[in-house]
């Protein structure tokens, strides 16, 4: 991980995973992370600024409206979810989900790069069918948490899988999972139905 | 455990988030609303942008309370970071998310919520105490930076330092918050066995 985050950006997609990496980071030591510790520290130093009177009541009444507004909005909602880096890329672009039953996948970089980039949704409970990788394989944890036979993975973690890791991750039960695949070969499914999986992966 | 007063803004936030009380809201509001106001203006925002800002952030704020993790940062660096998010947003008119848009970087991980054991969290104490003791012309340059979002260039044009002292300074001052709080995560890694970082 410290080695993919240390080599320079080459392609499209590792660049955008080490942005997306170091936008996530939970682990409170990025300097991204301390500039916002410092900035809420000077926040409460700072010289106050009389506001205008009724931004109370408008605030009280946005609150309100924009929980009208908000069914209304024909929008994926987990993009909000998503490091600002990541929303700049797909504004510009048109991602293609691809829909199973249990996880949506949308593959962020073009086809002609050796190594791929791609947006992977578990739903709540949902599960990847059992797997390894003929790669390696960085997953960075976005939104909600997932688990598999290795350990329980959440908000800002980053995971490395290669062939000697054989897995079915799963999503949490209430959240799912959202997360980010780096990687620079294919999975090979290897459970249940693997033959027809692995067909269809091809 | 040391005895020490609790921030009153991390009640404020639990408060709103599981008994939607509007009193702890507007005590967010009073104190935050006219702090943000003079942060958003002081970094370039017009007063029109300035309110909106506030308006969104106030609104993220209400409705998303139970995402506030105090473990991971303190109410004033919550609320800044969703505020400056906003405001970035709102200047790039992608008004797409209204009440959702929150970064990432400060949406803690779905479990636990609200945890009663703050006080065993060390972070902001230790982001405190470094600050705190910092000579003022050191803060002064932090808070140019961060705070009015000047650039190096800038600053250095306005204090007569030299570019790469002022370099020099902000990044020092990130580098010892940041290896302090290393440090005392060291400490409490080997109580807690970490999972999932590679």
């Amino acid at each position: 991980m410290l080695n993919l985050m240390t080599q320079p950006s080459v392609t499209s997609a590792r660049l955008l995973f080490q942005q997306c990496v170091a936008a996530s980071s939970t682990e409170g030591n990025s300097l991204e992370f301390i500039r916002n510790e410092i900035s809420g520290y000077l926040l409460e130093k700072i010289e106050p600024v009389p506001i205008s009177k009724d931004l109370w009541d408008n605030t009280l009444t946005f609150i309100d409206s924009s929980k009208k507004i908000k069914r209304d909005l024909a929008f994926d909602p987990f993009y909000n979810d998503l490091p600002l880096v990541l929303q700049d890329f797909l504004s510009t672009k048109k991602v293609k989900w691809k829909n199973f039953p249990d996880v949506k996948i949308a593959k962020l970089t073009p086809s002609f790069e050796s190594d791929k980039l791609e947006l992977i949704h578990v739903m709540p409970g949902g599960s990847i069918p059992q797997h390894t990788h003929e790669g390696i394989e960085n997953f960075l944890v976005l939104h909600g948490s997932y688990h598999d036979e290795y350990g329980t993975y959440k908000e800002g973690s980053v995971q490395t899988r290669d062939e000697n890791h054989n897995h079915k991750p799963t999503g949490n039960l209430i959240t799912g999972c959202i997360g980010l695949a780096y990687s620079d070969g294919k999975i090979k499914f290897s459970g249940k139905f693997s033959k027809i999986l692995n067909f269809f992966n091809n | 455990m040391k005895n020490k007063i609790k921030n009153p803004f991390i009640d404020s936030l639990k408060q709103i988030a599981i008994n939607q009380d509007k009193a702890s809201f507007k005590k967010i509001f009073d104190y935050f609303g006219p702090r943000l106001k003079s942060f958003l203006m002081s970094s370039g925002a017009e007063e029109s942008i300035a309110e909106e800002v506030i308006q969104e952030t106030m609104a993220i704020i209400w409705t998303k309370a139970d995402y506030y993790n105090p473990k991971l940062a303190s109410p004033s660096t919550w609320i800044y970071t969703i505020a400056r998010n906003k405001k970035i947003d709102i200047l790039r008119k992608s008004r797409k998310a209204i009440l959702e848009n929150i970064d990432t970087a400060i949406l803690p991980p779905v479990e636990p919520k609200l945890e009663e054991d703050v006080d065993h969290d060390q972070r902001f104490e230790i982001v405190n105490k470094y600050l705190n003791d910092l000579p003022k012309e050191q803060l002064d340059l932090l808070k140019m930076n961060f705070i009015e979002e000047k650039s190096h260039g800038e600053i250095a044009e306005i204090t007569k330092i030299p570019l790469g002292t002022i370099k020099s300074r902000i990044r020092l001052a990130m580098e010892k918050i940041r290896d302090r709080i290393a440090k005392d995560k060291e400490i409490s890694d080997l109580k807690i066995k970490s999972q999932g970082i590679n």
